[in-house]
C-alpha cells in the first residue's frame, strides 16, 4: 500500500484534494476532480478544510514591500479607467481598459496649485526645524528614525529613491481626516507625496511612499481633509530628515 | 466592520471592512480600491516573489491580479474565504499560469538561495505589524513537518510544480507526493488549529 493509499484510510476516492488545494494537479486532473467533487461531499469538506490551511501558507515567505513603481502603475492604470467611467459614465468601462501591459505612469497629481502655501510652509517648516533629527549616513539603502509629536513611533526606511513609512501605537487619524505624507526639499514649501494613510487597530501601518523621494529632505506627515489636501493645513505629527 | 448603511467617505474607507469595499470597488470606486491594494499589495507581492524568484516577473503577476480585481471584483464569493484569501489565490493561480506560458523553470525558487534579483534586505516590510503572530505560527507549523513532507508542499505550492514534476524531480512514484502532500496539510490543519479556521 503506497503512502497515499494510507493517507486515505482505504476510502475509495482518489483523495486528490491535497494536491488539487496546492495547485499541483495537472488542468485536465483539476478538471476531473472537481467534476468528482460534485458528487463526493467527502472531498468537498476535505477540499474546504485544506484550502483554509493553503491560505495561511503566503505569510510563511518573506515578506517585501511592493515596489513603488508597480503601486504607481495599478493604481495610475485605475484612477485613470475611473476618470474615463465617469467621464463617459459607462458601467462596463472598466472592462476594457487593460489591454496590453502598462508601463509606468506617473500618477496625477492631486490639486498641486501651491498658491497660498506661503505661511502654512513657513510654519512647517519651522517646525521641522525644532524636531528633525535622526539621519544617519548617506548609504542607499538606510533606516532613518522620525520624530512624532504625540504618542507612537514612527521609522522611514529608505532604499536608493523609495522610501516606507513604518509606524506603531499612532492614534487614528481624527474622524473626517486621513494622515497624508508630506516631502520637502530645503526650504521649499512642502508638496505632497502622492500618500495617504491610515493605521490599524493597534496603531500601526507600513506605507510605501508612492512618490520617489530623491532630493527631499524632510518628510513629514499631517493628519487632513477627506482626500486629501494640496498643502499641509495642520502641524505635522511625523518629521523625518532624510538628509 | 463599518457598520453604518450611509456611504462611507474617502477618508473613512481605512476602517472599512475588506467586503465591503470589495462592494465598492465592484461599483467603480477607485479610493476603494486603492485602500485594498495597500492592505494586501506588499503580501501579494511577497507570494509572488516567493514564487518566481524574479522581480518583474513577481510585478507583472501582482498588476494582473489587482487590476482583474478591479475589473470583475464581482466575483469574490464572501463564502470562500477572506478578500486576501481570495486575492492571494488569485496571484498563486496566475504565477503558475505564468509559469506554464512562458516555460521558465530555471528561475523557479526549488531553493530560496538561488532566487534572481533578490530585493533589498532594506525593502522587507518587516511589516504587516499586526500579523506578525500568524507569520510566526505558520512558520512554526511548516517547520514541524518532517522534511519530506515540508518539501513536497513547498515545491507544490511556491515552486508551482505539479504532483507529477514533483515525483520525477525527486525520483518517487506519483502516488507517494500525493500522499506526502495529503499528509502534511493534515498536519498543517491539526498544528494550526484555530489558525486555519479563522480566514487571514
Amino acid at each position: 500500500m503506497s503512502e497515499h493509499e494510507r493517507s486515505l484510510g482505504g476510502r475509495g476516492c482518489a483523495g486528490d484534494a491535497a494536491a488539487y488545494a496546492l495547485g499541483a494537479l495537472e488542468p485536465a486532473e483539476a478538471e476531473a476532480f472537481r467534476r468528482h467533487l460534485e458528487s463526493c461531499v467527502v472531498c468537498r469538506d476535505e477540499l474546504a478544510a485544506f484550502e483554509r490551511v493553503v491560505d495561511v501558507l503566503p505569510s510563511s515567505a518573506p515578506q517585501y514591500r511592493a515596489p513603488s513603481a508597480l503601486r504607481r502603475r495599478v493604481i495610475g492604470e485605475v484612477r485613470a479607467d475611473a476618470r474615463r467611467r465617469a467621464r463617459t459614465g459607462a458601467p462596463d468601462a472598466r472592462r476594457s481598459a487593460w489591454a496590453g501591459a502598462a508601463g509606468v505612469r506617473r500618477l496625477p497629481r492631486l490639486q498641486l496649485g501651491l498658491a497660498g502655501t506661503g505661511a502654512l510652509a513657513a510654519l512647517i517648516v519651522a517646525l521641522v526645524l525644532v524636531l528633525g533629527g535622526g539621519g544617519h549616513g548617506a548609504s542607499s539603502s538606510r533606516v532613518v528614525a522620525a520624530q512624532v509629536s504625540g504618542p507612537g513611533s514612527a521609522e522611514v526606511r529608505l532604499s536608493g529613491a523609495r522610501a516606507e513609512l513604518i509606524v506603531h501605537g499612532l492614534p487614528a487619524a481624527p474622524p473626517g481626516e486621513v494622515y497624508e505624507v508630506w516631502l520637502q526639499t530645503g526650504s521649499a514649501p512642502p508638496r505632497p507625496a502622492n500618500t495617504l494613510f491610515d493605521v490599524g487597530a493597534r496603531g500601526g501601518a507600513s506605507v510605501g511612499i508612492v512618490d520617489r523621494v530623491s532630493g527631499a529632505t524632510r518628510l513629514m506627515v499631517t493628519a487632513e481633509r477627506a482626500g486629501g489636501s494640496a498643502v499641509p493645513t495642520h502641524a505635522p505629527v511625523i518629521v523625518a530628515r532624510l538628509d | 466592520m463599518f457598520l453604518t448603511a450611509r456611504r462611507p467617505r474617502p477618508s473613512e474607507l481605512h476602517r472599512v471592512a475588506d467586503e465591503e469595499l470589495m462592494q465598492l470597488v465592484h461599483e467603480g470606486q477607485a479610493q476603494a480600491f486603492e485602500v485594498l491594494f495597500e492592505r494586501h499589495a506588499d503580501a501579494a507581492f511577497s507570494l509572488a516573489y516567493r514564487m518566481c524568484g524574479r522581480r518583474a516577473m513577481a510585478e507583472d503577476v501582482v498588476q494582473e491580479a489587482f487590476l482583474s480585481l478591479w475589473r470583475s471584483g464581482a466575483r469574490y464569493d464572501p463564502a470562500r474565504g477572506s478578500v486576501r484569501a481570495w486575492l492571494l489565490r488569485s496571484v498563486h493561480n496566475r504565477t503558475i499560469d505564468a509559469f506554464r506560458r512562458t516555460t521558465v523553470k530555471a528561475g523557479r525558487d526549488v531553493h530560496d538561495e538561488t532566487a534572481a534579483e533578490r530585493l533589498h534586505a532594506a525593502e522587507l516590510t518587516d511589516m504587516e505589524v499586526e500579523r506578525r503572530e500568524d507569520v510566526r505560527q505558520v512558520r512554526s507549523a511548516l517547520d514541524q513537518l518532517p522534511a519530506d513532507q515540508r518539501k513536497v508542499v513547498e515545491l507544490a505550492y511556491f515552486g508551482g510544480f505539479s504532483h507529477s514534476q514533483i515525483a520525477e524531480l525527486l525520483e518517487l512514484p506519483a502516488g507517494t507526493v500525493k500522499g506526502r502532500m495529503r499528509l502534511a496539510l493534515s498536519k498543517l490543519r491539526i498544528t494550526l488549529g484555530e489558525a486555519a479556521e479563522t480566514p487571514a
